[in-house]
């Protein structure tokens, strides 16, 4: 659904003009607390965390543990990224504190620190495509197999940690150095507790439940949020750094990110609101030469 | 004090997810399995042979494959 769309003639539109009727569209989704992402968050966080008495306790077999596990961390990214946007609550607002939990919470079956994924990501809008500094760069690949091989060699003991070399860049502050030891606690606890499990006799659950498909989910979700939206990777500035992409299997297992140029673009209207102003939008982003493709 | 704990820990991540999973990991597996090791050791020995070899190979190797 979308709201109050108005028909416009974007070809006798100036470059000023472009812009405000594409603005105009995105407030009307700017700014809007989605329940569907918060409760995206709290069903799948919840589901995941309910795996671990289940599958001790023997009521789960483990082949389904295991599965249910991969989609909890295929899903996982996505509340959080809208936190990282603060999109649930703004600083200084009421429900500022839902926000950072759900920033923090969401991500745990990927482990991936919060504050470490939330200055990432700004360097990702802020140098989309640039090689040097875009933390998501490395996984430029040719094609979607190519990818998927390239996350892997990337998670090799020898290679470089892109986020790392990112918060070096960004520089001795004390946000980064807060995120930098929130990072390394949490890395750290999330090996202990692999551990600590796999000693007390539950290694093949802790394997199947976490470690494995943090694995498998974590090169999915590059594959379709780093990889998919931006692929060749080759363009930087405003409306070439990221591309529509129809996908052939669907938007719903490409996790949204058809209209992920919406996003770029205007990273305050929520996921699941991206297609529909998409839509609005469309007519613009054409006259802005925006790439429209298949994958 | 961030950059010394990765610099130090970092490099040996790999021997120590050898002995702090592997093993375990490895053992249970053969356990569950109902396997019986070779030359009469028990699946924790196993686990605690392959795993750290397996970690270090990776350590020095710089990748697990």
């Amino acid at each position: 659904m979308n709201i109050n769309a108005t028909p416009m003639n974007v070809s006798e539109m100036n470059d000023r003009e472009l812009a405000r009727a594409e603005l105009t569209i995105a407030r009307k989704y700017t700014d809007r607390f989605s329940w569907f992402m918060a409760i995206w968050w709290a069903l799948n966080l919840t589901c995941w965390l309910s795996l671990w008495p289940l599958t001790l306790m023997g009521l789960l077999p483990l082949w389904a543990a295991f599965t249910i596990a991969l989609f909890n961390v295929m899903l996982c990214y996505l509340p959080s990224h809208e936190a990282q946007h603060s999109n649930f609550a703004k600083s200084g607002d009421r429900l500022r504190w839902l926000n950072e939990l759900i920033g923090y919470t969401s991500t745990i079956p990927m482990v991936l620190p919060f504050k470490i994924a939330r200055l990432t990501h700004m360097e990702h809008h802020t140098h989309t495509n640039d090689p040097e500094l875009d933390p998501d760069f490395g996984i430029k690949a040719d094609n979607w197999v190519q990818a998927i091989l390239t996350t892997i060699k990337r998670r090799q003991p020898g290679q470089p940690n892109s986020y790392g070399l990112t918060l070096a860049q960004l520089g001795d502050n004390p946000v980064v150095k807060r995120a930098g030891l929130e990072g390394l606690i949490q890395t750290l606890a999330f090996w202990v507790i692999l551990s600590a499990f796999a000693w007390s006799g539950y290694a093949i659950e802790v394997a199947l439940i976490w470690w494995l498909p943090r694995y498998v989910g974590t090169t999915y979700i590059g594959l379709m949020l780093s990889w998919a939206p931006h692929h060749p990777m080759t363009e930087q500035g405003r409306y070439r750094n990221t591309r529509y992409f129809k996908a052939t299997f669907g938007n719903v297992v490409a996790m949204g990110m058809e209209h992920h140029i919406v996003h770029h673009l205007h990273p305050g209207i929520p996921l699941n609101w991206n297609g529909v102003a998409f839509e609005e939008m469309r007519p613009i982003l054409e006259a802005r030469g925006c790439r429209m493709e298949a994958f | 004090m961030i950059h010394k704990i990765l610099t130090t820990i970092g490099p040996w991540g790999p021997l120590l997810f050898g002995v702090g999973f592997l093993a375990p990991l490895i053992a249970q597996i053969i356990e569950r399995a109902g396997a019986t090791p070779p030359l009469g050791l028990a699946p924790l020995m196993v686990g605690l042979i392959v795993g750290p070899a397996l970690g270090l190979a990776a350590k020095l190797r710089g990748r697990w494959i």
